[in-house]
């Protein structure tokens, strides 16, 4: 999984990479100004990167966000610090976490990083209860808040809803939705929302059973487009209902088709930004990747209807099996921490689960 | 899925429940099942309407694919041969099946006996032309010994852009209307395993067909679920349900003691469909199956929502139903014409 996407990313950064290397360095330009605009490029010509409004609750976050998993990939606690300053100072302001990344490192390094720029940045982390109930939730909360040494959070979101009882589990009576009403009403959480990469289906029933989320975050990308759909099937929905799209895995997950040379890592990250989306969450574990992303997103212009469908068309006849997007589909991809409270059971041999067992027995978490 | 892999699925479910009491399971099975009152009080396998049409068929079918896997084709005989003096009539096929022996061991087995069944089989042109579809037909009259098939089925119909490859000019579609005009196939319909979305999609391009086949499972109502949005849409339409898959694929369920092999047969035959498909390797799995099928007596609803909500929170990630969740039981050969990697390359 992240492993994966990882090594994808230094593939990527090889070839993609070493061109801007260097160039950029302590170049960025002025923060973002707060200005107007919905979601297009704001201050026309200017070179700062976007703001869009979060939904209705007429917040308004960077059109590119920072992934909070490869946070924890950047090689020292150092660098991830001075990683997160140049991404303020480059006009970035939201902030994704979880609290089971790494173990806690992921929430422990950003905490550590936006010292006096808290309110600066929009600040976003997950609750992984994985169906169960609200009073974990509330503790897993109050952990967040401690490594993200802030008193609150501007987005709280039930992390990956990904099977098809997940819904039921998280309405059910004390069930960790009670948990988002309660931490809003304690100040804790200004924003509610949820994620989850597997299945447009499941996510519509949350939708659908009708709490009040702020945000909904899924997988959007040109191949999700031709299989699956979220981009299809949710992305009208929540602007029906004027709840904020928050998009990730721009690349695909794992990138592959980056990596097959097949699409341009710029061609995936304008499509995703293209999207109605109020931001788009990208991984990124290294300056170099950050500054990539920026050249995109600094002064973003959308792609016209006609440069994206000609994206899917070519994306359709890859997409349709599914193995671009091996989260919605494989098991494999399934967050063990996940699968365990619902009684579903592991396969040993697959990577994420070697690594849990290798952590329980007192290992670190594995940087590589 | 990867023929060799449903084989070893099916042969390890077999060699499994084997050695851990299949034998008490089958007779139990033939304990339980009660001599439930079918069609007038007989023990006879119930027929049912085949869609709007003025057909009927056996409301339990012999699965082409698994019968291919018998240990002999005088197996396969004996196991042809005592469905149909039981009562059955649908036989499924396909013409990727094991090469074509799963055609020719069914054409052999039906020699004499054409007209006591309803005779079903796929086409796999996976996105090619219909000259390829008239080519397969010959093929599969051929190898089943017949001048005519009862069902011609478009074969696992399970990537998101089959529904604009099937429907293409010159596509398969346009096959099934020549084969009809021809009087070699009476009805048509489709297949496929892995999304009720893909389904839906083939059946709103309007196109008149009698049948639908897919997997429906006390596994299926819960997740990704044919049963709730394929089924209502197929019955409003007046096509004929087929169910298959009613032990989820390669009974992975039973082996894990989830449902007994009698609860599954019984939770997809309960369903509105015309005919439950079952794969079938051996005398004691068609004893076994023709125990619940006989005079059967469909379960209540109140029964069939027990069984769901026992299974659901089982379902819910899919690895009961693995022909659904992964790519693992997509064919090569429906692959290849896709120009997706082989089943081995996957990233799973």
């Amino acid at each position: 999984m992240h492993t994966e996407e990882q090594t994808a990313r230094r593939d990527f950064l090889t070839t993609m990479g070493a061109i801007s290397a260097g160039a950029v360095l302590g170049v960025v330009g002025p923060a973002a100004g707060h200005s107007p605009g919905p979601k297009e490029p704001e201050g026309g010509g200017d070179d700062a990167v976007p703001r869009r409004t979060l939904g209705r609750t007429g917040v308004k976050v960077s059109a590119l966000g920072v992934g909070g998993h490869h946070l924890g990939d950047v090689e020292t606690v150092d660098k991830a610090i001075q990683f997160v300053h140049e991404a303020i100072d480059a006009g970035l302001n939201f902030f994704d976490n979880c609290w089971e990344y790494y173990d806690g490192r992921s929430e422990d390094w950003l905490g550590r990083a936006p010292k006096g720029k808290r309110d600066k940045v929009f600040l976003m982390t997950k609750v992984c209860t994985h169906g169960r109930g609200a009073d974990l939730a509330m503790k897993m909360l109050e952990e967040s808040l401690r490594r993200l040494q802030t008193d609150h959070l501007d987005l709280w979101q039930v992390h990956g809803v990904s099977f098809d009882n997940d819904p039921e589990l998280a309405y059910a009576k004390g069930g960790v939705l009670e948990a988002l009403d309660r931490a809003k009403k304690q100040g804790k959480a200004r924003f509610v929302g949820f994620t989850g990469h597997k299945s447009p289906a499941v996510h519509l029933r949350m939708i659908k059973l009708g709490y009040p989320f702020d945000t909904v975050h899924m997988p959007l990308n040109p191949f999700d487009a031709g299989f699956n759909s979220f981009e299809n099937q949710v992305l009208p929905e929540l602007g029906k209902r004027g709840i904020a799209a928050l998009g990730m895995k721009s690349m695909g997950g794992t990138a592959a088709a980056v990596k097959k040379a097949l699409f341009k890592p710029e061609e995936m990250l304008r499509y995703a930004m293209s999207l109605p989306v109020a931001v788009t969450i990208a991984g990124m574990e290294s300056l170099d990747v950050l500054r990539q992303n920026l050249k995109v997103a600094r002064g973003f212009k959308p792609l016209t209807e006609g440069e994206m469908q000609a994206l899917r068309d070519r994306a359709a006849p890859l997409a349709s099996d599914g193995r671009f997007e091996v989260y919605k589909l494989s098991l494999k991809f399934d967050n063990p921490q996940a699968r365990i409270p619902h009684d579903f059971p592991l396969d040993p041999e697959i990577k994420e689960v070697k690594e849990m067992f290798r952590r329980a027995e007192g290992g670190s978490p594995s940087k590589k | 899925m990867s023929r060799q892999r449903e084989a070893a699925d099916r042969r390890e479910f077999l060699g499994l429940a084997g050695r851990s009491g299949a034998a008490a399971l089958v007779s139990a099975l033939a304990q339980a099942a009660p001599p439930e009152t079918g069609d007038a009080g007989t023990d006879r396998i119930p027929t049912r309407p085949f869609g709007k049409t003025k057909e009927k068929v056996s409301a339990l079918g012999i699965g082409g694919y698994t019968l291919g896997q018998a240990p002999t084709y005088e197996d396969a005989e004996r196991i042809a041969h005592e469905a149909i003096d039981a009562g059955v009539t649908f036989f499924d096929n396909a013409w990727d099946y094991h090469d074509g022996k799963g055609e020719e061991w069914m054409g052999k087995a039906l020699k004499g006996k054409r007209d006591k069944v309803f005779l079903m089989t796929k086409v796999c042109t996976h996105g090619r032309d219909r000259k390829v579809a008239m080519k397969q037909l010959e093929d599969s009259l051929r190898r089943l010994q017949t001048d005519h098939l009862d069902l011609w089925q478009i074969h696992e119909c399970v990537y998101f852009n089959d529904p604009d490859r099937h429907f293409a000019k010159g596509g398969v579609v346009e096959a099934l209307d020549e084969a009809k005009k021809a009087g070699k196939v009476r009805y048509v319909g489709f297949t496929g395993h892995k999304d009720p979305a893909i389904h839906l999609d083939m059946l709103s391009r309007g196109y008149p067909f009698d049948s639908v086949q897919m997997p429906l499972n006390c596994f299926d109502a819960t997740y990704r679920s044919f049963e709730r949005r394929v089924l209502p849409e197929v019955l409003k339409r007046g096509i004929a349900a087929l169910g298959m898959k009613s032990m989820g694929g390669g009974g992975e369920p039973i082996l894990l003691g989830a449902v007994t092999p009698e609860e599954a047969l019984r939770y997809a035959m309960s369903l509105p469909v015309t005919v439950t498909i079952s794969g079938i390797d051996t005398l004691s799995v068609l004893r076994q199956n023709l125990a619940v099928a006989r005079g059967f007596t469909p379960l209540t609803e109140k029964e069939m929502q027990a069984l769901r909500d026992r299974c659901a929170p089982l379902a819910a990630d899919g690895h009961l139903e693995l022909y659904k969740s992964t790519m693992k039981y997509d064919g090569n050969v429906g692959r290849e014409q896709h120009e997706f990697p082989p089943q081995k390359e996957l990233p799973l």
